[in-house]
């Protein structure tokens, strides 16, 4: 019923595992609408950017702080104004910025960021302020927004076709959706990056034969089912099983390995979750991948902000330092581009009764941007002197994502429709709010 | 509600006979309340249904056919308890020939340890419970006040005011409760957002900072509520402070001394909220409206139902105990609608109106007359959320088959027909439980005990508790004696050597730390949330940072999980799985096949489906019965609901 010499072919994928299969259980045709829905769409002729003296970026590497860095304490440092700025001491970088002494590592790379010191948005809430983050929309009962690393693979395209191109490190799985793309478009989420891409290899107990008998026989099985139920959330499960065949067969799959890097790099990362994840970032920028975000949590600092921001940065100090030396060292930086980002600041006031703790702040914080011609050592925007409101040049969430679709080549305010008809754009909604900010590349 | 399933169910097949002899008897019911009254559910699920057959002719839609037997068996099972049956469960109920034996399966269903594990999980995930709470301080009393609420079935308006009211330390015996708060310990403000959103159905979350754009909530508004809960702090943590200091002072923070000071810190002092709640609060400093100014004192006050008020001259003491009053007091409908149209949700698939947790009148709904019912049966059974599911189980919108067409967002779901939906991950999980270990009730459970734990190891065993502990520390007035106790404290913990007497043994085996099971068990006894990179996380399980944070959304890592990670090692290469009963239940390869698709997708293969694997799959051999479970694991049948 099979025939071997078809079956062990390098290049055959789960489709033709499925022709075969279905013409030798049922008789039938293969049905249509499997794979049928991966068609790429790219923009290259369209893109904004695409002249002058930087390179366009390929890749991005998003470094999500989640539950609200306080920019005070961070990137955004009120030397002399004790008030607000407590116990924090604002150090000197190789930029034409101070950050604070819980950053000593990065200010050696200072002269490669541009610190937005103006970012502001009306979202008080994580939920929400993780949503338009991730997807320049505010929540919606009626649709789910495709995340930006969705739309950055959804516009650019792929560069290894073997290779998930969008890959989320320990973060919310809400946060990797491909909303109304489909799940080819989807982050594949990693809860360890120690552990790589988990359960990509065969497992002992099973042969290649009857992995493939299996495969096929839940594809007939299938048939029915497919039959009744046409919905989007039963074809991902099918462009998903095309994609792991895909996966499993791939030469690069040992990018996920983090453990083929000498200790003495595995170290220079910081032994933690999210210092591997950055070093796992540069490993899959190596192999082609086009979006990584790597989660940092734990910013959320109501109660004892100090104690816990000091930890915190300690953990973002080593892991950022170290990738962009890293991405530098390779000359990877050029072509990628480094965000961190957070859903909103903290409250200049610090509050006594919760340990000095301080609350969330979204009509001031700060985000920085690094590498694939952004032009270092620079800032963009100022707060006022207490880092409360915006002083000068003011930052929406959508305008930080048009950036990432510049820097990309992107043409971040073209409509996609969704499939229920409506119109969407990476830069979210409202055409002025989403504007790149062009002056901070070179 | 009908005992007499249990053994049917147990026996599997031997106990058929009995089911169906023991049938006529079922219901006699006399002066129950309504909540305990089989009669009165019977009754309820009727009304129900007049609404929706009402809705159906009045709106011209298309009324959907009721589900056959075994697409019935699989969702009450998946929706009631959380698991597939395991094969003797679904030859039991699709072998006998009975008209009631779908109502009696409810019954059954209900009355089980899977119903509790479920309803767990849903609980854990709307409240956002964890097992630590900051700083890595133990949650388990509150973890553990929250899985016997669910175990007694406590009613939900009780629930809610014994956690909305509750204070004191979280180890005094049931006031568990009390987390609730100290899970959002420095975030009082966020924390009433979230109370809002829970059980009022209100989202406030934005008038924290200023008045919404998009709903009616002004800042003001938020902060009056906000004074309800205002004043949180640490009970009597004044002398721990100061003996903390002269330790800090004294760099003696690594002595056993400053490390017992910490433990008491962590352990004791954190784990406690003094105050009842001001009701009054200051205006914040970046208040910008006109009516008020930045840091005046204002009065708790509610937005809407039965007025309260606090004063802005005076704290009170019971401001949260006043909250919890107003929140559920009957004259407030928002509460029993909400959790009413959370519970249709739950059992039906979506809610009546949608967002579940944002509140609609219900003349604004697709329903008015039913919102109203639902609201009022809510009422009358008294809270009971075990009788209130059982009524929507029993009715026969819960056996309308689910709709194909996909989900068009825009359209009202909730009477469309079921929309198919994937299991949540709780439901993949302990389904590949079942499939492993056969009916997960008997698998290890969380444990719980107060017994004291000392660097991770039990001390004063059958001598002192935690609550007992926690009582004397807070009692401690003065620096001197706190200094005093501690070290008496560290006496003991050093002197300690394990309790003595002729019960010695049977008070170790019971001084159990508290915490997850080990082993196999089911999502509800693992960890709250999973670790990430868990299969659980995997397959979108909530990580309890916000409300109801779980996604059924489909992502690679799952797809590799099923083809060469948990289903492989727990189930298809588990030769001791309990799945391969078929293989000795069946004496034909016909009939192994048959155990197999009951055993997994609850249904008996179709012809076609026989045919086939006859002919092409199966050959006798081990393998190909390993390949077959494999391959219906990983049907799209498996792990969506129909």
């Amino acid at each position: 019923m099979f025939n071997r010499e078809t079956m062990k072919a390098d290049e055959l994928t789960r489709r033709q595992f499925m022709v075969n299969a279905a013409r030798s259980y049922l008789g039938v045709t293969v049905a249509p609408m499997l794979g049928a829905s991966i068609a790429g769409i790219s923009l290259g002729e369209s893109a904004k950017r695409g002249s002058g003296p930087g390179k366009l970026a390929e890749h991005v590497i998003f470094l999500n702080m989640s539950g609200g860095m306080s920019h005070l304490d961070t990137f955004d440092v009120k030397p002399g104004n004790k008030e607000v700025q407590g116990p924090v001491e604002a150090i000197a970088t190789s930029g034409d910025f101070q950050i604070s002494q819980y950053l000593p590592k990065t200010a050696e790379v200072g002269g490669h960021m541009c610190l937005i010191n103006s970012m502001n948005s009306k979202q008080g809430a994580h939920e929400q302020g993780q949503y338009l983050l991730h997807s320049s929309y505010s929540p919606r009962g009626t649709i789910v927004h495709p995340a930006i690393g969705s739309w950055v693979l959804k516009m650019k395209g792929r560069q290894n076709t073997t290779l998930p191109g969008f890959v989320s490190v320990g973060g919310n799985p809400k946060s990797a959706t491909s909303g109304f793309f489909g799940a080819e478009y989807a982050g594949v989420p990693l809860g360890r990056p120690d552990e790589g891409l988990k359960n990509s290899k065969l497992a002992d107990t099973v042969g290649e034969e009857d992995f493939t008998k299996r495969l096929a026989m839940a594809d007939a099985l299938n048939k029915g089912f497919h039959e009744k139920y046409q919905t989007p959330q039963v074809k991902a499960y099918d462009s998903l099983y095309d994609e792991a065949v895909k996966l499993m067969k791939s030469e690069d799959l040992k990018a996920f390995e983090i453990s083929r890097e000498s200790g003495q790099v595995r170290g220079d990362y910081g032994q933690n979750g999210f210092g591997q994840g950055c070093l796992l970032a540069r490993r899959l920028v190596e192999a082609g991948v086009r979006f990584i975000e790597v989660n940092l949590g734990g910013w959320d600092t109501h109660y004892d902000n100090f104690t816990a921001v000091e930890g915190r940065a300690a953990v973002l100090d080593q892991g950022f330092s170290a990738l962009i030396k890293d991405l530098d060292g390779k000359g990877l930086l050029e072509k990628t581009l480094v965000v961190i980002a957070t859903e909103f600041g903290r409250t200049p006031t610090i509050v006594s009764e919760h340990s000095n703790g301080r609350d969330h702040h979204p009509s001031c914080y700060s985000c920085v941007m690094a590498g694939a011609g952004i032009k270092g050592g620079t800032t963009y925007g100022k707060s006022d002197k207490s880092g409360h409101k915006v002083d000068s040049d003011g930052v929406t969430v959508q305008d930080l994502n048009a950036t990432i679709g510049y820097a990309l080549g992107l043409q971040s305010d073209k409509v996609l429709m969704s499939p229920s008809g409506r119109p969407f754009r990476m830069a979210g909604a409202d055409a002025e709010l989403g504007k790149p900010l062009t002056s901070i590349f070179v | 509600m009908n005992p007499v399933m249990t053994p049917a169910f147990r026996l599997g097949l031997a106990g058929l006979a009995t089911l169906c002899m023991a049938l006529p008897t079922v219901a006699q019911s006399a002066n129950l309340p309504p909540n305990r009254d089989p009669e009165f559910l019977k009754k309820a699920a009727y009304n129900v249904d007049k609404y929706v057959a009402e809705l159906y002719r009045s709106k011209k839609l298309t009324v959907p056919a009721v589900v056959d037997d075994p697409t019935f068996l699989r969702r009450s099972f998946l929706v009631s308890t959380g698991r597939i049956p395991t094969l003797d469960e679904a030859r039991s109920f699709l072998e006998i020939d009975d008209e009631n034996k779908r109502q009696m399966l409810v019954g059954y269903l209900m009355d089980t340890d899977g119903y509790r594990s479920h309803m767990t999980n849903w609980t854990l995930d709307l409240l956002r419970v964890q097992d630590q709470f900051g700083n890595n301080n133990t949650a388990a009393p509150y973890v553990e006040f929250i899985r016997q609420s669910v175990a007694d079935n406590m009613p939900w308006d009780k629930f809610t005011q014994k956690i909305i009211s509750s204070k004191g330390s979280i180890w005094e015996d049931g006031n568990g409760a009390v987390g609730y708060f100290i899970r959002d310990k420095g975030m009082p403000l966020d924390n009433m957002a979230n109370t809002m959103r829970i059980f009022l159905g209100e989202r406030m979350e934005c008038a924290q900072c200023h008045d919404s754009p998009f709903n009616k909530w002004e800042r003001m508004d938020f902060f009056e509520l906000a004074a309800f809960t205002h004043g949180q702090y640490e009970v009597n943590k004044g002398p721990w402070d100061m003996v903390r200091r002269e330790v800090r002072e004294a760099k003696e923070e690594r002595s056993e001394f400053g490390r017992v000071v910490d433990w008491l810190g962590d352990n004791v002092h954190y784990l406690t909220l003094g105050g009842g709640g001001d009701a009054r609060i200051k205006l914040p400093s970046d208040y910008q409206y006109k009516d008020g100014d930045p840091g005046e004192m204002i009065a708790g006050k509610t937005p809407f139902g039965p007025r309260i008020r606090g004063s802005d001259r005076r704290d009170a003491d019971d401001g949260r105990v006043e909250l919890a009053k107003w929140i559920t007091d009957p004259k407030n409908e928002r509460f029993s609608t909400i959790i009413a149209n959370r519970m249709w949700k739950r059992i039906m698939g979506n809610p009546i109106f949608d967002p579940v947790d944002e509140y609609v009148e219900p003349d604004k709904t697709i329903t008015p007359g039913l919102v109203v019912y639902l609201s009022g049966l809510m009422k009358e059974l008294n809270y009971d959320l075990r009788a209130f599911q059982h009524v929507l189980l029993l009715t026969k919108n819960f056996q309308f088959a689910a709709n194909p067409q996909a989900f068009d967002a825009g359209m009202p779901q909730a009477f469309n027909g079921r929309q198919l939906e994937r299991m949540s991950a709780e439901q993949i999980w302990d389904s590949l439980v079942t499939l492993t270990a056969g009916n997960p009730d008997k698998l290890a459970k969380r444990q719980y005990s107060d017994t004291i734990f000392y660097n991770n190891r039990p001390v004063l065993v059958g001598q002192k508790s935690m609550s007992q502990l926690s009582r004397e520390v807070l009692a401690i007035k003065d620096p001197a004696a706190y200094r005093a106790y501690v070290t008496d404290l560290l006496e003991q913990f050093k002197n300690d050597k394990g309790p003595k007497g002729k019960d010695a043994d049977m008070m170790m085996a019971s001084a159990v730390r508290p915490g997850p099971a080990s082993g196999l068990a089911r999502a509800s006894e693992l960890p709250s949330p999973s670790p990430a990179g868990h299969f659980l996380r995997d397959f979108g399980q909530s990580d309890r940072e916000l409300i109801d944070s779980a996604t059924k959304e489909a992502n690679m890592a799952q797809v590799l999980a099923i083809m060469n990670g948990h289903v492989e090692k727990m189930v298809v290469s588990n030769s001791g799985a309990a799945v391969y009963k078929a293989m000795e239940d069946g004496s034909t390869d016909a009939d192994k096949v048959r155990f197999f698709f009951y055993a997994i997708l609850s249904r008996p293969p179709s012809d076609a489906e026989m045919n086939m694997l006859m002919r092409d799959v199966l050959d006798g051999s081990q393998e190909s019965y390993r390949n077959l479970v494999s391959a219906l694991v990983s049907t799209h049948e498996f792990i969506f609901v129909q």
